[in-house]
């Protein structure tokens, strides 16, 4: 017998509604917050689509546009950041006591955790609209109408993609105590995500051990999904694509709740 | 159970944490009526926080049976946790949302309809004077602001009990008032109130009972007036001069409490030891001011546990140097806390001292030892001069004498100081044999 007592009932909606209402109004309030994601994204943008686009991409013999390449990719990105760094607000909540005001309602843990990740997941896809809209203002995607299907479509894929990110930031936010491991979740967990994902070059102009790295990275498949999307490029088939991103988002949301279930506030 | 009037019910309830064997809850049972404060008193890690704790349905107890407003805390915990409204002991608000804002999510998760709640947060605000602050947000909140909105919270869902964990710890001394006026105007209102707390003069005020508990125990239940009743007659207070021979303590405590009229005699003193920073040390001259009051419950606060302790020392040079110049009972006792698996991460300057006061390295420089004795006694005026004749027969010296009505901290006194304290560790193993026994029964 364990010494919590967890509530086991179903998920509350209107509960689940108000808490992600909550990470968005927190958001949309923390104006340094939307400032800085801006500003991050402007500079992705122009460092990596200006500097790599001296940089021939070609899939199958034909060339690609180097700044839409890149533009696909840190558009992918911002998901990989903005969903880690989402989740880690639950650090604050465990550190300012808020925490125990949600524990203590009369509502199963799982609502407390689907409310919160679907937050961060809205959160999350409201910086990536923000990306692609600027990419597309400074002409990186070309001026074309087929963009406006493409951007509705890239909504449930990005959506995909942050569910199993959100899961990794609540994961590990439950398990650390304070903000000082916060470096390490960086240096070691989101870095090599970035760098090996093949957001900022292709992949098939890698030497083979990096790919094989690459196929290892979960996000790999997140970002080749986004390019096939937004691009029409691929390196990996679509089934694949969408089967690895099911699973790694279904596996971290159990495993999330799993010790969101087993934390303790005291 | 018969009695329908009680609102919480609590019986043979024993809490053993799974990790590191500690028993903090022994065995207890109270019962608390419709329309009560009740207070629980008793130290740091007297067992009061995991009550209340299991009683919310945040822990499960390891054995025995408690109910909140009729229903088992652990069968129904969600029927439980509408049944009570709580309020920490440290503030669970969220500081970047408004006033209302907060209460309104309390009241979605607490699943009352729209209309409902525009009505209650009006009305709960209200009775907490912040109807003109509710649209400020709580990170401009001052401590006693925050801790009326979080008793407004606790309130919306219309609980049938209020839970208050030291709800005004770390106060400042006018707002401590203020809340305990609330409080008592929620009481008048039919509320029922469970409170913990450490401080006497917080449960003699506002508590109709009150539960002492210490190490885990219930030592005594019963309304402050008869608590008081029980030591009737005086308290005197004996504080000797330095005494050289410490060996002779226990022997004259024993020749007094055998003279007749004298009902107990207890060792040291409460305010004392709770009092053991001296609150004239010499703060930084950049410190911006800080009332004394809160600065003590923050020490007090962080004194309670080898951890926070550790964390402070690491954090503030200041904290190292307040325990460096401590006077010698204060760091005695903190040394007492750190075994020696704790002491590696124990900052070297520290370490050192530890292990020297530890090896006893003190012993012999410890001049100013100026014992204090509390009797409690019939008739002061009788007694006391048979009690000052053997203290003479024995050569002391007696800086001061004081000789008072028994004060609910005489209570206290009176119950920890003769509880009797059995190795801990040989309990838990007799109680958890116990458990198992009971089960394989089942």
């Amino acid at each position: 017998m364990s010494d919590l007592n967890i509530i086991n009932s179903k998920i509350n909606y209107s509960a689940v509604w108000i808490l992600a209402k909550r990470e968005l109004i927190g958001f949309w309030r923390s104006k340094s917050r939307v400032i800085s994601s801006l500003a991050q994204g402007l500079l992705f943008l122009f460092v990596f689509g200006a500097g790599f686009s001296s940089f021939a991409i070609t899939i199958d013999g034909v060339p690609i546009d180097s700044r839409a390449f890149t533009a696909s990719g840190i558009a992918a990105i911002v998901i990989l950041f903005t969903g880690v760094f989402g989740g880690m607000g639950l650090m604050r909540d465990k550190m300012f006591g808020f925490m125990k005001e949600l524990i203590v309602a009369p509502v199963s843990r799982n609502t407390l955790m689907v409310g919160r990740t679907l937050g961060i997941a809205l959160q999350t896809l409201m910086q990536v609209m923000i990306m692609i809209i600027l990419s597309i203002i400074v002409g990186y995607f070309g001026y074309d109408l087929s963009l406006i299907w493409r951007v509705i479509l890239i909504l449930p894929v990005a959506l995909l993609a942050s569910i199993g990110i959100v899961g990794m930031g609540l994961t590990i936010s439950t398990r650390l105590r304070d903000f000082q491991s916060f470096g390490l979740i960086q240096t070691f967990i989101i870095m090599p995500m970035f760098w090996i994902s093949g957001a900022l070059f292709a992949f098939n102009s890698v030497p083979s051990f990096m790919q094989i790295a690459m196929l290892c990275n979960p996000f790999t498949y997140s970002v080749d999904l986004f390019r096939l999307v937004l691009l029409g490029v691929s390196y990996i088939p679509l089934w694949l694509d969408i089967l690895v991103m099911v699973g790694f988002g279904t596996l971290l949301i159990l495993i999330g709740s799993r010790s969101f279930n087993k934390m303790e506030v005291t | 159970m018969n009695n329908n009037n009680s609102i919480i019910e609590v019986k043979n309830l024993i809490k053993i944490y799974e990790d590191g064997d500690v028993l903090a809850v022994d065995n207890i049972s109270f019962d608390i009526k419709k329309g009560e404060i009740f207070a629980l008193l008793g130290p740091n890690g007297a067992g009061k926080t995991t009550t209340i704790n299991i009683l919310a349905t945040l822990l499960n107890a390891t054995d025995g049976e408690a109910k909140v407003n009729h229903y088992d805390v652990r069968k129904d915990p969600d029927k439980v946790r509408k049944s009570i409204g709580i309020v920490f002991q440290e503030p669970a608000l969220d500081t970047e949302m408004k006033g209302w804002e907060n209460l309104e999510l309390h009241a979605i998760l607490y699943g009352m309809s729209k209309k409902e709640r525009k009505a209650k947060i009006k009305e709960v605000l209200k009775l907490v004077d912040l109807e003109d602050r509710a649209d400020t947000y709580v990170k401009n909140y001052s401590g006693g602001m925050k801790r009326r909105l979080e008793i407004a919270r606790g309130l919306i869902h219309e609980p049938a009990v209020l839970f208050l964990d030291e709800p005004t710890l770390g106060l400042d001394p006018q707002t401590r008032r203020k809340i305990w006026d609330k409080i008592k105007e929620l009481n008048d209102l039919k509320m029922t109130i469970l409170i913990t707390t450490h401080y006497m003069e917080e449960a003699d005020f506002l508590a109709d009972r009150i539960c002492i508990m210490d190490h885990g125990k219930i030592i005594a239940l019963d309304t402050s007036e008869n608590l008081k009743k029980q030591l009737s007659g005086d308290v005197i207070d004996i504080q000797f001069e330095k005494i050289e021979n410490q060996m002779i303590l226990p022997q004259i405590i024993n020749q007094i409490r055998e003279i007749p009229g004298v009902k107990n005699v207890s060792f040291g003193d409460i305010k004392e030891n709770q009092n053991m920073m001296p609150m004239e040390m010499n703060l930084p001259k950049n410190m911006p001011h800080i009332d004394p009051a809160m600065i003590q419950a923050r020490i007090r606060d962080i004194m309670s546990s080898p951890k926070k302790l550790l964390d402070a020392w690491k954090k503030f040079p200041m904290a190292s140097q307040m325990f460096l110049n401590a006077p010698l009972e204060a760091k005695k006792r903190i040394s007492n806390m750190f075994d020696d698996s704790l002491l590696d991460e124990v900052p070297e300057e520290i370490k050192s001292e530890i292990i020297k006061i530890k090896k006893g390295d003190y012993e012999n420089i410890e001049q100013d030892f100026e014992p204090k004795l509390s009797i409690s006694c019939e008739s002061g005026g009788k007694e006391l001069p048979l009690i000052i004749q053997k203290i003479n027969d024995n050569n002391l010296k007696i800086k001061n004498v004081n000789m008072h009505q028994p004060t609910l901290e005489d209570v206290f006194l009176h119950f920890v100081g003769t509880a009797i304290r059995e190795e801990s560790s040989d309990r838990v193993k007799g109680i958890k044999n116990l458990i198992q026994l009971r089960q394989l029964r089942k």
